[in-house]
């Protein structure tokens, strides 16, 4: 009898082993969503970007579908800061259109969940328009119009004769245009110590890059480059 | 007439041999025409496969819908023209130019060439309920001859679209000739006066032609706060089939069935508690991580209880 409750103790054992081990995203469709990110917060934003159906119609990577806004050109998503433009229109919806299809209103959603879609949407446009800006063929810039550019939108930060004093000479073209688009100083991984959660600095300078790329024409990177190159 | 007990006797055993051929007969059909196979006590469900989000529409990825199909246990089907028509908006080619080369095409297609899809389709025991077309101003009407033609033979009962009110008085001779219905498709834009959305856009519908009927689409009819169950009721003699899905009323967002305002349930029983001949069409546009197949599996399962 002892031997039979062993076995049997045994072989539930080894069944909840092989519970326990089963891939733990079974039904996660890899092909639709891709691979989960290895950041966590940006896999949580897009999975929530995806359960509240606003993949099907925007596009999981903002491709926009159908007659949905497209979100990587739209002027409203490039002007808003931390969820202050999409998160009320999310609430109120699209009642009033001539389009067969408003969009709904998601006014239950938690200041997280909308806090969560605002993460997706931004991160989602920054990498298409990376890419958008950086398939676009090089074209040469106008230094003046560069300068003025440089003037109104980086000045409050950077300084030619300070951090990038001569920066034309240490860069060349495109790898100033790469640094522009993408500046490596900024790409640090995401943390929840202590120490990373209040780093305002960081966090200020990352949010008003990103913000930068997501509103560049290609004609304003090509003049910055220009700008800088002559930096010397 | 006097019947003698040997001329009863006749009548009794060529009534019996009658009942017997007759139910023979009735074998044989059940045998070479099995019930369709997401036929659930008296409701007929079918899929709109606009539920397989990740699934391109187009008639390369036919073969993978209809697997899709069988996989989830559906027997019909809203089949839209972009699963069946070949796409002709290449790069370079403009879209006037796509559209002239597709209606070409719809006038004269290859020989045979809906016949061989109803084959694969027949096949995997797949029927076409409905063929979903957007008639607009732009089809020409031989184009929408062809277009109730080709669904004919895809053994289609009717065509649906999303279209208002203005093309519905345009299409009101077409579904006559060829013995088959429109269905109007209601969506939830109240704003819009050609629109079918409030019941008395959908009346108006209806009442331009008896080969117009409804295909209520219980997702938008909430969002655009419609009484589904007072509209079933009222209307379920010109209902053809429903959108069957669930959403939060006032313009609310999809929800998975059984978590936003639409009555399923409720509207489920009814046509079975009724015998209504009202096909029950499933199509969701909540959000899943899950693979579509296996969320397709989950709203079947809830429909199912509720017809149990």
């Amino acid at each position: 009898m002892a031997r039979i409750l062993t076995s049997i103790c045994v072989v539930a054992f080894a069944a909840s082993i092989a519970a326990q081990s089963t891939p733990a995203h079974r039904s996660y469709d890899i092909e639709f969503l891709g691979a989960p990110l290895a950041d966590p917060v940006l896999q949580h934003a897009k999975e929530t970007f995806v359960l509240f159906g606003c993949a099907y119609c925007h596009g999981l990577n903002l491709v926009s579908r159908g007659e949905a806004t497209d979100l990587m050109h739209s002027a409203l998503v490039g002007r808003d800061e931390n969820g202050n433009r999409i998160g009320p229109l999310l609430r109120a919806g699209i009642p009033q259109t001539a389009k067969l299809s408003p969009m709904p209103q998601f006014s239950d959603l938690s200041d997280q969940q909308i806090a969560a879609l605002v993460t997706w949407i931004h991160y989602a446009r920054q990498q298409g328009r990376y890419q958008e800006l950086t398939a676009a063929p090089a074209r040469a810039g106008d230094m003046a119009a560069g300068k003025a550019y440089f003037e109104r939108s980086c000045r409050t930060c950077h300084a030619v004769d300070g951090d990038l004093s001569g920066i034309g000479r240490k860069y060349d073209a495109p790898a100033l245009r790469t640094a522009i688009l993408d500046p490596k100083s900024l790409k640090v991984e995401r943390s929840f110590t202590s120490a990373r959660l209040h780093d305002a600095k960081l966090e200020a300078a990352q949010q008003r890059h990103h913000a930068l790329l997501e509103n560049y024409a290609a004609e304003e990177v090509a003049n910055l480059v220009a700008y800088l190159a002559s930096v010397r | 007439m006097t019947l003698t007990r040997r001329d009863f006797g006749k009548v009794l055993l060529a009534g019996v041999s009658g009942c017997a051929a007759l139910q023979s007969a009735r074998e044989a059909f059940a045998q070479t025409h099995p019930p369709n196979r997401s036929l659930i006590n008296g409701v007929q469900f079918g899929l709109q496969p606009f539920c397989y989000h990740d699934l391109a529409m187009t008639r390369e990825n036919r073969g993978e819908l209809i697997r899709r199909l069988v996989r989830n246990g559906m027997g019909m089907v809203e089949l839209h023209a972009t699963w069946v028509e070949p796409r002709f908006n290449d790069p370079g080619v403009s879209a006037a130019a796509a559209r002239d080369r597709l209606r070409a095409w719809r006038l004269s297609p290859p020989a045979g060439y809906y016949r061989g899809i109803r084959q694969q389709l027949d096949d995997a025991g797949v029927a076409v309920f409905t063929y979903y077309v957007n008639f607009d101003d732009s089809y020409t009407d031989a184009e929408i001859d062809a277009t109730f033609e080709g669904a004919k033979i895809l053994g289609a009962r009717g065509c649906v679209g999303s279209f208002g009110l203005a093309v519905s008085r345009r299409v009101v001779p077409f579904p006559g000739r060829h013995g088959m219905f429109i269905g109007l498709h209601n969506h939830d834009n109240l704003s819009d006066p050609d629109a079918y959305a409030s019941e008395a856009s959908m009346v108006t519908g209806l009442s331009m032609s008896p080969d117009f009927k409804m295909m209520l689409d219980t997702r938008h009819f909430t969002a655009a706060d419609g009484d589904c169950v007072g509209f079933l009721e009222r209307h379920h003699d010109r209902i053809a089939g429903m959108h069957v899905g669930d959403r939060r009323k006032h313009n609310g967002r999809s929800a998975p069935f059984g978590e936003g305002d639409a009555p399923i349930i409720e509207l489920l029983r009814m046509v079975r508690d009724n015998r209504w001949p009202i096909v029950a069409l499933l199509e969701f546009e909540h959000g899943t991580l899950r693979p579509e197949v296996e969320e397709v599996d989950l709203m079947f399962d809830y429909c199912k209880r509720a017809v149990a």
